[in-house]
């Protein structure tokens, strides 16, 4: 969405015009829902995180200094939201069958079906390490290589400073590698 | 040769890096078998996240009709509550100036302020149980 545009929904959103916060839901939802399913694990729970963040949102946009960027502040709600839910509701990060859910789509999917069967084989494991790993460790990698921010964005939306972004990376990627290895994945 | 950080690792893994930085960090990774061995076991790892394309199930609805439910019903509660209140003062005004026996309106008051109470007890005894309810966030 072009940040002029945003910016004019946030405004028209901030005088009480509800209508105006559905382009901005719609626009946020799938990155939304990625980040709140690689965080809680599971579409359900994802699901009430990402639409009581959405809430918590648009209650909070009367706050929002519309000189800085809507999306790792929504994100940054989203983070918190789906923390609440894991503690409050007692979730604990529920892996269930990725394709009963979600439709996964490998890039390779026209290298043939044996390639294809050790990619998703590959992802799934990728899927159990992150099971595995600490929540602290999960969402700094979901932020990076699911959502592609960079660090002054992951600075913003984890509230930490930024020099501390790159050594909370390497942690959470050693630990998921050290997670994958007692899989059975081996890398190069 | 000065020690590559995990911190610089990572900045040159994100492309987080200035140019010039990046230049000599590449020549001491080439020539640390370590280094690159690493960097190639982030890279691999970064490869599959970012082959996992998460699409929603195309029967999957969009989370906006329950946020605006939200969002819009706090609203309709006030306006719902004001006019109620709005419109059982001027009553209870009108009632009680208009000429009339004062026993019957005794009465009257009476069987609302007490069904108004029980109505109210009612409400705070369900409040009540749904906060101690251990099943309230159970869908059905």
């Amino acid at each position: 969405m072009q940040p002029d545009l945003e910016r004019e929904l946030i405004r028209k959103c901030k005088t009480g015009d509800a209508r105006f916060y559905e382009p901005l839901v719609r626009a946020y939802e799938p990155a939304g829902l990625r980040l709140a399913m690689a965080m809680m694990g599971n579409v359900e729970d994802a699901r009430d995180a990402l639409q009581d963040a959405f809430v918590k949102t648009y209650e909070s946009l009367h706050r929002f200094d519309l000189r800085r960027p809507f999306g790792p502040w929504f994100f940054q709600i989203l983070r918190n939201q789906c923390r609440d839910h894991l503690r409050s509701r007692k979730a604990r990060f529920q892996r269930e069958t990725i394709d009963e859910r979600l439709e996964l789509r490998p890039a390779d999917s026209e290298a043939g079906p044996e390639r294809s069967h050790q990619r998703a084989a590959a992802k799934d494991s990728l899927w159990q390490g992150l099971a595995e790993i600490g929540e602290e460790h999960r969402e700094i990698i979901v932020l990076k290589e699911l959502q592609g921010f960079r660090y002054a964005e992951i600075a913003q939306i984890l509230e930490i400073p930024e020099g501390t972004v790159a050594s909370r990376l390497y942690h959470a990627r050693h630990a998921l590698k050290e997670a994958l290895l007692a899989l059975g994945v081996s890398y190069p | 040769m000065q020690r590559v950080s995990h911190d610089d690792l990572m900045r040159f893994l994100d492309g987080e890096m200035p140019p010039d930085e990046h230049a000599v960090l590449e020549a001491q990774i080439e020539a640390s078998s370590e280094l690159k061995r690493e960097l190639a076991i982030f890279r691999a790892m970064r490869t599959d996240f970012q082959e996992l394309s998460f699409q929603p199930g195309s029967h999957r609805r969009s989370v906006w009709d329950q946020v605006n439910a939200t969002v819009t019903r706090p609203m309709g509660w006030i306006l719902v509550i004001t006019g109620t209140i709005a419109w059982m003062a001027y009553g209870a005004y009108v009632f009680m100036t208009s000429p009339g026996d004062p026993w019957e309106k005794l009465a009257t008051a009476a069987i609302v302020i007490g069904i108004l109470t029980l109505l109210a007890s009612v409400i705070w005894e369900r409040y009540r149980e749904w906060g101690s309810d251990p099943y309230k966030d159970v869908h059905r």
